[in-house]
């Protein structure tokens, strides 16, 4: 009898452990080029194993088959992904507490590659260490965006998040200061006045009810 | 069979006291007047008559115990209808199992929030908006132009969170959203805009 159950246990760990490898080779079978999928398979099995989320390396290279990019920039755009979640990851884990989530990994990984300098970044992690610092990164790159000055655009969100904004109410501390902008104001003017006004900030419209019943959940896979 | 004593009869018919007979043939009266007082208390309410009057004395069972009772009971139900109806009615049910369902309004999850994807593309024959979302196809989020005037539009939910997209204008076109504000190395020599979706609750 435990010899069956040993012979049983030989064959079926194999299969689960392949199980989600599996699927992530048949997700890019038939959409990216064979040659690449081998290799994405290999940096997604590593970033499994370094715990690192693993469906932005996934999507990058269905993005890359999408737009008929060739099997050898896939391959090196799915890389630099992986690299890229690796300095998120780093830099979160920096900044202590909890281990940063996929979300918030992925969230960090995408305000770095809109071009926020790592020191700067840190700066704003080790600034907001009892925040998700997902939001306040990109809030800051919103800034930069419109040519406010790298240093005085964290000097504003590090001040809303000690006058208690929080999470994404401080992306609306950046669209403030670009109202500003838009309204004529110079760049310094703009930060000063939205500094002033700290917490005050407006909010962005919410959905209509009429757009809320219009919105359709997209189904790739339909 | 045995022949009942002409006494016992007499007894019985009400014609003789019972005291005038022989203890023996006094027993046998006993034992008859017994089994015929079993016969009435027994088979009496089992008579045509006795089950009818008995019906008739029932109390009246409440509506909802008449409700239950019609409920749980067999019935016989016959619909008539003519052939082209059933084969339409066959072929509702079938659209509502077979089709999917994009028509119902979604229920917004605590971290799912609203995306609006607007773009200007006049004279384009379709627009889709493709992302990790879409795991980057096209056909999944179509913008529409109901009134014809260059101005695509869809609205989608998605999860709380940033999301990387491009518009695919005419299936093949792929166009960045220059209204997005935000925007990223997409790693093949472009860029992808950048959507940050908040929770519905914010």
């Amino acid at each position: 009898m435990r010899r069956v159950a040993l012979f049983l246990l030989a064959i079926v760990a194999p299969l689960g452990a392949q199980s989600g490898r599996g699927s992530v080779r048949a997700r890019l079978t038939g959409r990216v080029p064979e040659v690449a999928i081998a290799v994405v398979d290999s940096v997604v099995r590593a970033a499994e194993a370094e715990r690192l989320p693993t469906e932005p390396l996934v999507q990058k290279a269905l993005e890359g088959a999408a737009k008929h990019a060739a099997p050898g920039r896939i391959v090196q755009a799915v890389g630099a992904q992986a690299e890229q979640l690796r300095q998120a990851r780093t830099l979160l884990e920096r900044g202590g507490g909890n281990p940063p989530t996929a979300i918030e990994i992925t969230s960090v990984a995408a305000a770095m590659v809109r071009g926020l300098p790592p020191p700067l970044a840190g700066r704003i992690v080790t600034a907001l260490a009892d925040e998700p610092p997902g939001p306040a990164l990109h809030a800051v790159a919103d800034l930069e965006g419109h040519g406010f000055a790298e240093d005085a655009a964290v000097d504003l969100i590090v001040a809303a998040a000690r006058a208690g904004l929080r999470g994404l109410r401080l992306l609306d501390v950046a669209t403030a200061a670009v109202h500003e902008l838009q309204r004529g104001a110079t760049h310094p003017a703009a930060l000063a006045t939205v500094r002033r006004a700290l917490p005050d900030v407006p909010w962005p419209p919410k959905p209509s009810p009429a757009e809320v019943n219009r919105a359709r959940r997209p189904r790739p896979g339909v | 069979m045995s022949k009942l004593d002409p006494r016992i009869h007499e007894v019985l018919d009400g014609d003789l006291p019972p005291e005038r007979l022989p203890p023996e043939l006094r027993a046998v009266v006993l034992r008859l007047e017994r089994a015929a007082g079993l016969l009435r208390a027994g088979l009496a309410p089992a008579s045509v008559a006795g089950r009818v009057l008995a019906a008739l004395h029932r109390p009246e069972p409440s509506r909802g115990r008449r409700v239950l009772q019609w409920l749980t009971e067999r019935h016989v139900i016959t619909i008539a209808m003519r052939p082209v109806w059933s084969l339409a009615l066959a072929a509702v049910l079938a659209a509502v199992v077979l089709v999917p369902d994009h028509g119902s309004a979604p229920l917004l999850g605590a971290q799912e929030g609203i995306a609006r994807f607007v773009g200007h593309f006049p004279g384009a024959r379709s627009v889709d908006v493709v992302g990790p979302f879409t795991d980057w196809h096209t056909g999944v989020v179509p913008l529409r132009d109901d009134d014809n005037d260059g101005v695509w539009s869809a609205v989608v939910v998605l999860p709380a969170g940033t999301h990387e997209y491009m518009f695919v204008v005419d299936g093949e076109r792929w166009v960045v959203d220059p209204l997005a504000g935000r925007y990223v190395s997409d790693g093949f020599g472009r860029q992808n805009a950048l959507l940050i979706v908040r929770p519905v609750g914010r």
